[in-house]
């Protein structure tokens, strides 16, 4: 394969204001595309902006209540306008677009930190949710399921990635490594200088190219009527989040970045075959696994916290004896409570 | 809580030479301990050394003597280099944790071996490297899921891999699942980029990591080393430099900062104290095997019996009777399908 260029966008969300994020989505990929960029990577939660509150408010009380209720409001549904201009996006600039959104189904209001991949071809060709908040972030989104835990082959190398300290997960990163994984995004918050070598590690572990990717934010990019912004927040000094993207080989040398205190786009130059080659040292779904010794099972099954069944459809025209149980099961499906049992009522 | 001060050790082995290498083990020990210390660390394979022929010339080419004298000088189980290993520890007190080239009694097959010794004189703790790296396929083979376990030290629980088996994601969990506070990763790895994996790892599982080398100059093989001209030729010089192994000695804290080290280019040992408390506070924030984990998607099976070249059906039908000879091992059945 040939080598291609990979970017990683640093820089500030339009903060809680979903559809401006987007546009600066928009624009910022254009920018990276115009530099010949097929991948263009954005950090976690970027639309629309990482809850940082959740580190600075007491976790029940009244802003950070209400600073939910904005999130909720300002969260990305798939299959929605906001999902459908990302998509448009990475075709008309012929890119793929990896985005971390907070995101809810359509009608629920449970938050998920996810990571969403646009495909060249305008579809939502993949999308995870993070599987384990930290701490605070516990209190605003929740745990994916490993329906997410997956990659796709990019044409310039298999893609995929993990959100944040689920890049300390070794069972989730060995999930990515088992595909193949070449392009291995970490979108992040973490803006220690110990993520750096995280980085470095996995990029050595997996064989695989690695793209940080951090916001940078500071208070005075938070608008000025944010509920509890002049209790919790400051001025020009105080960052939440001074960025750290990087990129990193396959051997863990950093080929671009980090870049800190600054808005950026972080590219380098990535050839899958150098990573591929790179296994024939260390491989740790292959040569340098042993799997008669550790064996992981991985359950990529979609799990809804409700499942509805309606059979009637194939009850028959003609009721026979037979189809007692199906009707009794058709019963018991929404809109017909009536029909419950009187002890299940 | 309590404190446990360490001792990482980085030293010169005398090359394949066994007993003037434990020789070595013996006053380093004895210095680390008047030093205070209560675990002791020893690089990968430092007693007889590391068989440095294998990257310095093609495989199998001219290595006969070489190998020879590695087998010669593998510490076997039990003899007297363990016993004397063992007596080190008895006579300081200490945990004495050490990488050797070890042999079975009568087998021909080195394995790249890590042995924990009590500070009662026991030999606590065995593993075997996993997996060898590239060239060392050729001189070691592969241990079982037998020795991957954490000790108790009554200080701390005390466990690691060795080398590049620490890139091994399956068995970091494993041993992360047991509560492993204190990491030892005994390596010949050299470079920065190993000091980020010990950071990543210290990180990962919000423990103490101890990452221990061995040092060599070239100037070090003895003169009379058979076909020493051979074994570091100068075109390798060139390439590599004069250290065959220039060091990496780290020390790191739960939170992924470098406590001490990484020391390259000379005999140091690093002392640190290491408060326990630090890996339980950390672990608020993250614990892999605890409440950062997602065991209803991952499961790991970890096979852990021994898993020696022959079962005899005799011996197995030994077992079987003392446990009640209920589930005798039917040999004739097999003769029957045979």
């Amino acid at each position: 394969m040939s080598p291609v260029t990979v970017a990683a966008v640093q820089a500030a969300p339009e903060f809680l204001d979903r559809d401006a994020t987007i546009g600066k989505v928009v624009a910022l990929a254009e920018k990276a595309a115009s530099r010949g960029a097929r991948l263009v990577a954005f950090p976690e939660a970027f639309v629309p902006g990482y809850p940082d509150w959740v580190w600075r408010t007491r976790p029940w009380d009244a802003t950070a209540t209400v600073l939910y209720a904005r999130l909720l409001e300002q969260a990305v549904v798939a299959d929605s306008p906001a999902c459908d201009t990302l998509a448009k996006t990475a075709r008309r600039l012929g890119i793929w677009l990896s985005v971390g959104a907070t995101e809810r189904d359509q009608t629920g209001s449970t938050l998920y930190n996810a990571l969403l991949h646009f495909a060249p071809d305008g579809t939502l060709a993949g999308r995870h949710r993070k599987l384990m908040p930290s701490g605070g972030e516990r209190l605003v989104w929740g745990a994916g399921d490993g329906s997410g835990l997956t990659t796709i082959e990019a044409g310039f190398g298999r893609l995929g990635g993990l959100i944040c300290w689920e890049n300390y997960m070794p069972l989730a990163r060995s999930a990515l490594y088992a595909q193949g994984i070449d392009i291995y995004l970490a979108p992040t918050w973490d803006n220690s200088e110990v993520w750096i070598p995280t980085l470095r590690h996995i990029a050595k572990e997996g064989r695989t190219y690695v793209v940080g990717v951090t916001a940078c934010i500071r208070a005075t990019d938070l608008p000025e009527d944010l509920p509890g912004r002049a209790d919790h927040y400051g001025g020009a000094e105080d960052w939440l989040s001074r960025g750290n993207s990087a990129i990193i080989a396959p051997g863990g040398d950093i080929i671009a970045g980090p870049l800190t205190g600054e808005e950026g786009i972080v590219c380098a130059e990535i050839d899958t075959d150098v990573a591929r080659a790179a296994r024939q040292q260390f491989d740790p779904v292959g040569h340098y696994s042993r799997s008669d010794v550790l064996r992981l099972t991985v359950d990529a099954t979609p799990r809804a916290a409700v499942t509805f069944r309606r059979d009637d459809a194939e009850v028959p025209a003609r009721p026979s004896a037979g189809s007692a149980a199906l009707s009794r099961e058709a019963a018991l499906t929404p809109g017909q409570p009536a029909s419950l049992p009187a002890e299940q009522r | 809580m309590t404190t446990l001060r360490i001792a990482a050790v980085q030293a010169s082995y005398v090359l394949m030479d066994r007993d003037a290498t434990i020789g070595k083990v013996t006053a380093l020990t004895a210095a680390a301990a008047a030093r205070g210390a209560q675990l002791i660390v020893f690089p990968e394979v430092f007693v007889p050394g590391t068989p440095i022929w294998i990257d310095t010339q093609p495989i199998w080419k001219g290595d006969e003597d070489w190998f020879a004298l590695l087998a010669d000088n593998a510490v076997v189980i039990p003899g007297r280099a363990s016993e004397h290993l063992a007596e080190i520890a008895a006579e300081h007190r200490v945990w004495l944790v050490i990488g050797v080239q070890e042999r079975e009694p009568h087998g021909s097959t080195i394995y790249n071996t890590v042995l924990y010794f009590s500070p009662l004189g026991e030999l606590a703790g065995r593993h075997r490297k996993l997996v060898p790296t590239g060239s060392e396929r050729t001189v070691w083979g592969m241990g079982d899921g037998s020795t991957l376990r954490v000790i108790d030290t009554g200080v701390a629980r005390i466990g690691g891999l060795i080398c590049w088996e620490n890139y091994m994601p399956l068995a970091r969990f494993h041993l992360y699942a047991q509560g492993v506070q204190v990491w030892l990763a005994p390596t010949l790895a050299s470079g920065d980029g190993w000091i980020a994996t010990m950071r990543h790892i210290a990180r990962e599982n919000r423990m103490f990591v101890v990452g221990v080398n061995p040092v060599l100059h070239a100037d070090q093989v003895p003169a009379g080393f058979p076909g020493r001209d051979r074994l570091i030729p100068a075109g390798y010089l060139d390439d590599n430099g004069p250290w065959l192994e220039e060091g990496n000695t780290v020390v790191v804290a739960p939170s992924g900062t470098v406590l001490a080290g990484p020391v390259r280019q000379r005999e140091e040992t690093l002392i640190a104290d290491l408060s326990l408390r630090d890996v339980t506070v950390a672990r608020r924030h993250l614990d892999p095997a605890g409440h950062y984990n997602r065991p209803d998607i991952f499961r790991l099976q970890v096979n852990t019996s021994p898993r020696p070249a022959v079962i005899e059906s005799g011996t197995i039908a030994a077992i079987s009777q003392l446990n009640g000879g209920s589930d005798e091992y039917h040999a004739s059945d097999e003769h029957a399908r045979a």
